[in-house]
């Protein structure tokens, strides 16, 4: 969107705060191989400067998706830092990154979690998934666990059963800031691609070699170990029955 | 729809209103559908949608609502909605829980064993109507109808309509209690004695610059969704700045440019410095002076706008910014700063809620505000502090001939507690019964309301629930076993709003009225029925009845009325399409601008009022001559209010600032001769709590507040939403916590001058010095086991997550256990954010 290019930060002190953390890199969509072909790369967007942590998201991911208490598809973070009355409060929601090189994907020893082809989205086939908990080791982001329902892994699809349809995941559809954008970053006119190229945006833990697919815009990635280094107060809500993040 | 058409749309739509930069944008080839549509996870096919609308909170925004298997599956926003644009919030998202809640009441249940026991028996609903329709017989018999009190939480638009004015009319019954005053009842007094009719909206679309006191806009509010995501928008993508007062970090705070940590109950010291820094420093002069010629500044209704500069720079002169620093806390060079920055702005919008007006000087705070818009020239106006602007539905009226009601004096307060309780005193009426002297009812009947929570003094309201002596017969009509129902005589089991038929009615962001309807998405549950079709049958049994036979009924023949309805195919239409607007309206800005016809003001029983300058038809307000009028004044006739006219400025007569619930003038009236004359001073004028005045050193003042993911009191049963907020820790500041050696996650003791509580403390800098800020929400003892852990008597087995619960047992603290019934002295709203406490490790 036009705006992106002339958004002024207003939030320096955040900003200051957050350098030095191991856990972000900056990410252009050039850094990223694709795949050349006709092929589609579903991706998401999140633009934290429209991110009101509402969890409108979280809620709207648990009914669309039946997902049971205790397990998380999408949870959005709070991050409160600093010092009275100098504190300031960001919102980091977090779902499955769709990665370009999955780890959950190379240690899945019968095939059930694999890469789409036509579209880069990562799936379970419960079907397959003898729910061996490998993946949900492997995952460096903490995005997979057994649905209690099931007995197989389960994650973020990207809401593939809408996606398939032509429609926009629900957390997308919700989103009262807009601040969720999805589309494919093969196609360069996209509001993805165009995010992407027009933004400094980051992904989560760039150093796992995993290609997340999920790119933030002025994203605060501040964790525990900051906070200990910095000396300043740092508390990460995460909304979720895991209290750590991961 | 197309996302980006949407988008499209959506800048489009702002664009036509004014000043919002559109967006443009690249349209690219293939892309995703919003929604609006919605495919079964299970078999791949295509749900069926019905459009309707949430009732989480009184925002209602328009929604859609899928169903498999006969069950609400999901919902989402309606992308035809003009206020809501699409979006829902999490409660509204997690509306699907309501429906689908396994400890929903099914069947009707009367009580067995004591009151508050917890034994039921079930009861057919013919049984239940016979004993409830026998009991109102005999009082309508023996003429004393007021004794029936109904008493309504979540009760609106066609609903309303139905109970109050055909129903609850034709019976007789003038006993009818609302909630207003524990929710925004002193906001809307503060505005019915400045600008008239209450309901302020936010222009975040064309705004340059938000001034926020105590709203917590982001999270929650009145017309939360509508008016939150358009503020996003303004922030993202305009730059547009936002300075928040409040005293703790709330997400609105934390979105917002500059946080501005305030002492609670002192909003009122920094608007009036504000005003002063404007006055003093001439920066009223352009708009603000403009706006001057509507407003009334002085005790003389026609003194010229350079008699109301001096009135107001002197009124202001004593409310410096550094007198306002030892009140507030807030730095005088700050105050001046932000002053400036607002009255340069323009466009720019204040904005006020609970956290600035819930106070004991709270009604001077909301008219300091209003004061503040407008001498800086933000009322009404595009980007500013609007009028709100809603549908206006023609609906039955019930039998033409109904009696004069009858009632008891319950829903003011005590004589004297309030000097303008315009909306009432809700949070009193338990403790007016206890009383006594103002009579008792005999049958108590409360809707989707829960006395015993949502107010504060908890534990006197169960103990007067249960006492018979002084409630004989209460009955609950509630989809869930709430504190309240477990204390009734009788339940009578109302569906949830997904299941619900309604018209709606609530005010938009965009000013222009939109008309939207809520249908059910399945038949209600089990016996469930809307309790606008058991009035209907109450009204039979009690030969009275209302020309309509269900809600379905009532909302056809409301389409059918309501030309702008009908003209676009009526209740087919709105069926099918859940809302509509006139795609020609223009949007309602500077409406107190509109000059009336002469043939208005003209007209035979029309006068001039000398004192006041406002045009008033006598015969409207009852009176028998004009001689009659002349000598009572239009301000000293009872009910005035409702045969103004227009208001004469200058050499014309203005529609100007109509007139609601009190006898206003036509004017914005800055100064207010009916507050003077009530013994209030009528400029706003700095006053604090006593109790405030007299706090020892080491007192807290104890807030509450709103998070994003409950509504007040009735969502605790969603477990999608209690999952994500479920315990509600006491914020504190590291340096009060110090003091009194509390580490983050103790269990402390919060003591007032009426109870103690316990609860865990959240130590974080993300709150003020010298408060303790606890949400309501959480510490729910009954409203089923998501909400409590404890099965309501008809709680079914059917859910495999409630073997799932992970916060069992931790389930916070209710803070109005020690919050007093208080009331604001002039307008009477309940005083949520003034509580005096102790703080101690437990
Ligand atoms: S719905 Fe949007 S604004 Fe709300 S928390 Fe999720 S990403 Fe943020
Ligand atoms: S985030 Fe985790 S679960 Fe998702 S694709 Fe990457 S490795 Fe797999
Ligand atoms: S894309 Fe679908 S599954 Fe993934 S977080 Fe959003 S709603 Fe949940
Ligand atoms: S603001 Fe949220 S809860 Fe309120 S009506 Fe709208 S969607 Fe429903």
């Amino acid at each position: 969107m036009s705006e992106s290019k002339q958004q002024v930060s207003r939030r320096d002190f955040i900003k200051k705060m957050a350098t030095g953390s191991a856990a972000v890199a900056t990410t252009t969509v050039s850094s990223v191989a694709l795949p050349a072909e006709k092929n589609k790369r579903y991706a998401m967007v999140i633009d934290t400067r429209r991110c009101v942590g509402c969890q409108a998201c979280s809620v709207a991911c648990k009914t669309e998706n039946d997902v049971p208490l205790g397990e998380t598809r999408n949870w959005v973070e709070y991050i409160e830092k600093g010092e009275f009355p100098n504190v300031r409060r960001s919102f980091l929601p977090r779902l499955c990154n769709h990665c370009e090189d999955p780890q959950c994907v190379s240690v899945c020893p019968t095939g059930a979690t694999y890469k789409r082809k036509e579209d880069g989205i990562v799936v379970v086939d419960s079907d397959v998934c003898i729910g061996c908990k490998y993946c949900i080791q492997a995952c460096p982001y903490g995005m997979r666990f057994i649905n209690p329902k099931t007995g197989t892994a389960d994650k973020c699809d990207f809401c593939l059963h809408r996606v398939e349809k032509g429609l926009v995941p629900s957390c997308v559809n919700t989103c009262q800031g807009r601040a969720r954008i999805f589309g494919d970053l093969n196609d360069p006119q996209s509001e993805v691609s165009q995010l992407v190229a027009t933004n400094a945006t980051t992904v989560l833990r760039p150093e796992m070699g995993t290609g997340p697919m999920v790119f933030y815009i002025d994203a605060d990635h501040t964790d525990e170990r900051d906070a200990e280094k910095q000396g300043i107060y740092v508390r990460i809500d995460t909304h979720r029955r895991q209290q750590k993040r991961v | 729809m197309l996302n980006r058409r949407n988008f499209m749309k959506l800048s489009a739509a702002s664009a036509t209103i004014g000043l919002c930069g559109a967006t443009v944008l690249t349209q690219a080839a293939d892309l995703p559908e919003w929604g609006n549509k919605g495919y079964s996870r299970k078999t791949g096919r295509e749900r069926k949608m019905v459009p309707s609308a949430c009732y989480q909170c009184v925002t209602r925004c328009p929604n859609v609502t899928y169903i498999e298997d006969d069950r609400i599956v999901k919902i989402e926003g309606q992308l035809n909605s003009i206020r809501s644009e699409g979006v829902m919030c999490a409660k509204g998202q997690g509306g699907v829980n309501q429906a689908n809640d396994p400890d929903r009441i099914l069947y009707p249940l009367r009580r067995v064993g004591k009151r508050g026991e917890g034994q039921w028996k079930r009861v057919s609903w013919d049984e239940a109507l016979t004993e409830l329709s026998g009991r109102l017989k005999k009082l309508k018999d023996e003429g004393t109808p007021e004794k029936f009190m109904f008493h309504y939480g979540r009760m609106k638009s066609s609903t309303s309509k139905m109970v109050k004015s055909a129903f609850l009319a034709t019976y007789g019954t003038g006993t009818i209690g609302n909630h207003t005053s524990i929710c925004e009842g002193g906001k809307w007094v503060a505005q019915e004695f400045t600008w008239g009719g209450h309901f302020d909206t936010w222009d975040f679309d064309n705004t340059r610059f938000v001034l926020n006191f105590g709203s917590n806009a982001l999270e929650a509010g009145t017309n939360h969704i509508p008016t939150s995501h358009r503020l996003i928008r303004a922030m993202a993508e305009r730059n547009v700045r936002m300075v928040t007062f409040d005293v703790r970090l709330s997400n609105t705070a934390a979105k917002s440019s500059e946080w501005v940590p305030i002492k609670p109950g002192t909003d009122l010291a920094v608007v009036l410095a504000m005003c002063n820094v404007v006055m003093s420093e001439d920066l009223y002069q352009g708009d603000g002076e403009a706006f001057l010629k509507y407003c009334k500044a002085t005790r003389d209704n026609f003194a010229s706008v350079e008699e109301k500069v001096a009135a107001l720079k002197k009124h202001f002169a004593q409310y410096t910014a550094e007198w306002a620093e030892k009140e507030s806390g807030v730095s005088a060079s700050l105050i001046r700063r932000i002053a400036r920055e607002f009255a340069t702005a323009h466009p720019a919008v204040v904005i006020s809620y609970r956290g600035a007006v819930a106070h004991y000087n709270g009604n001077d705070t909301e008219r300091a505000i209003q004061t503040l818009a407008s001498i800086t020239g933000n009322i009404d106006n595009p980007g500013g502090r609007c009028k709100a602007v809603g549908p206006k539905w023609k609906y039955p009226h019930g039998p033409h001939d109904k009696p004069k009601a009858r009632k008891l004096a319950l829903m003011d307060g005590p004589k004297g507690a309030a000097v303008s309780p315009n909306h009432h005193m809700s949070h009193n009426i338990l403790k007016m019964i206890k009383d006594g002297s103002a009579g008792r009812p005999e049958i108590y009947m409360t809707y989707t309301y829960t006395p015993v929570y949502a107010n504060g003094e908890v534990q006197e309201n169960i103990d007067i629930l249960k006492d018979e002596s002084l409630i004989p017969f209460f009955v609950s009509i509630n989809p869930f076993y709430d504190e309240s129902a477990a204390l009734a005589d009788l339940i009578l089991p109302e569906p949830p709003y997904p299941e619900r038929w309604d018209w709606e009615d609530m005010v938009s962001p965009v000013q222009i009225a939109e008309y939207y309807i809520r249908q059910p998405g399945t038949k209600p549950l089990g016996e469930t029925r809307d309790f606008g079709d058991v009035v209907c049958e109450l009204a039979e049994r009690l030969d009275m009845p209302l020309g309509f036979k269900t809600k379905k009924e009532f909302v056809q023949k409301s389409c059918e009325m309501t030309p702008l309805i009908k003209a676009v195919g009526g209740f087919e239409y709105m069926k099918k399409q859940g809302v509509y607007h006139d795609p020609k309206a223009k949007p309602v800005f500077f409406s107190y601008m509109k000059e009336v016809p002469a043939e208005k003001y003209e007209q035979e029983t029309v006068i001039l009022d000398d004192e006041t300058g406002v045009y008033w038809d006598w015969k409207k307000a009852h009176l028998h001559s004009e001689e009659e009028a002349i000598k009572k004044g239009y301000a000293h006739t009872k009910k005035a209010y409702k045969a103004y006219v227009g208001q004469l400025i200058g050499n014309t007569v203005y529609s100007g600032f109509k007139p609601d619930k009190v006898n206003k003038s036509g004017y914005m009236e800055l100064y207010s001769n009916l507050l003077e004359d009530k013994g209030v001073p009528p400029l706003p004028t700095w006053t604090k709590a006593p109790e405030h005045e007299a706090m020892d050193t080491d007192d807290l003042i104890m807030t509450t507040y709103k998070v994003a993911t409950q509504i007040h009191s009735r969502s605790a049963n969603c477990k999608f939403l209690t999952e994500l907020y479920h315990k509600n820790p006491a914020w504190i500041n590291p340096v009060e916590a110090k003091k009194r050696n509390i580490a983050d996650g103790d269990m402390i003791k919060v003591k007032s001058a009426i109870g103690e509580i316990e609860i865990e403390a959240r130590v974080t800098p993300a709150i003020n010095l010298g408060v303790l800020a606890i949400s309501h929400h959480c510490g729910h003892w009954q409203y089923g086991r998501y909400a409590s852990g404890n099965k309501a008597p008809t709680g079914q087995d059917n859910d495999p997550d409630l073997d799932r619960i992970w916060w069992k047992g931790d389930q916070g603290e209710h803070p109005n256990w020690i919050i007093a019934n208080a009331p604001d002295p002039v307008n009477g709203q309940m005083r949520w954010m003034d509580t005096v406490v102790k703080v101690r490790k437990a």
